[in-house]
């Protein structure tokens, strides 16, 4: 795939927990061709498998018959990857933000810390919902090998 | 509960410091496993305990509320936790997280060792 063409592919796994491993190696194996820093890929390999995780476990309750879906779309200047499950119903929640002072004082749970990682390794997040399905679209600007990446 | 995809090994460096050298993945499958690792360092008297990230293939959420289970239980024994062999994205993931500001981290088990001293 070249810089200028534009790409859309999809791909399901069932709801199981530790699919959020195969989630982040697809997406690796996907975006192969097109060179991105290892800054970059980790970046990415991260927030896909914190949000499949989530998928997973909030949006499809370990239902291992509905599918976690996710596309990814390459444009020249950004990746968006969007990652579907079927808890539509419910409102996305407010996390806390997680503090590790408070979480050291106790006046937080220990853990906590998805939503965060996610949101500090995309460059921009989204959250859809409709009567069935819940949608995380994953933003991230496309840095090659070699570029500089000040992103975060 | 997915399976523990980690091995972790508890050796003395000294008579206060237990090195935990962690192999596979962090995350909430590894959770006996380290607390196991805890424990047996505090059996045997350890103020210093080094996690040793070298062999670290994945660590996830879960995973640093490991750590910080981890860390709070230390604080409570006045245990020191220091980290090392940590790769760049999980050294940032340290930064993000504010981690690094309760457990020090170095790059190799030489230098983890030295400030201890």
């Amino acid at each position: 795939m070249t810089e200028n063409e534009q790409a859309v592919r999809t791909f399901s796994l069932p709801s199981v927990a530790g699919n959020e491993r195969l989630a982040a190696k697809k997406i690796e194996e996907l975006l192969r061709p097109l060179g991105l820093s290892l800054r970059l890929l980790e970046r990415i390999k991260t927030a896909v498998a914190e949000t499949a995780m989530n998928a997973i476990e909030h949006g499809n309750r370990y239902h291992e018959d509905l599918p976690v879906t996710i596309e990814t779309e390459i444009t020249p200047g950004s990746l968006y990857i969007r990652i579907a499950d079927y808890g539509g119903q419910k409102d996305t929640p407010m996390a806390e933000e997680p503090d590790i002072d408070a979480k050291l004082a106790g006046i937080q749970s220990p853990r906590g810390w998805g939503l965060f990682l996610i949101h500090r390794m995309a460059d921009d997040v989204r959250f859809t919902t409709d009567k069935e399905r819940h949608t995380v679209e994953l933003t991230f600007f496309l840095v090659r090998e070699g570029d500089s990446d000040f992103s975060i | 509960m997915p399976q523990s995809s980690v091995k972790m090994q508890v050796r003395k460096a000294s008579d206060q410091t237990i090195i935990v050298d962690i192999q596979g993945e962090i995350t909430s499958a590894a959770e006996n496993l380290l607390m196991d690792a805890y424990t047996q360092a505090t059996t045997v008297g350890a103020r210093n305990i080094l996690l040793n990230f070298n062999d670290l293939e994945y660590m996830n959420s879960s995973g640093i509320g490991l750590l910080v289970t981890l860390l709070i239980r230390a604080n409570r024994q006045q245990q020191r936790l220091v980290a090392y062999g940590l790769s760049e994205h999980y050294r940032q993931i340290f930064t993000l997280t504010r981690l690094n500001d309760a457990i020090a981290i170095y790059s190799n088990e030489q230098e983890a060792l030295a400030s201890l001293n």
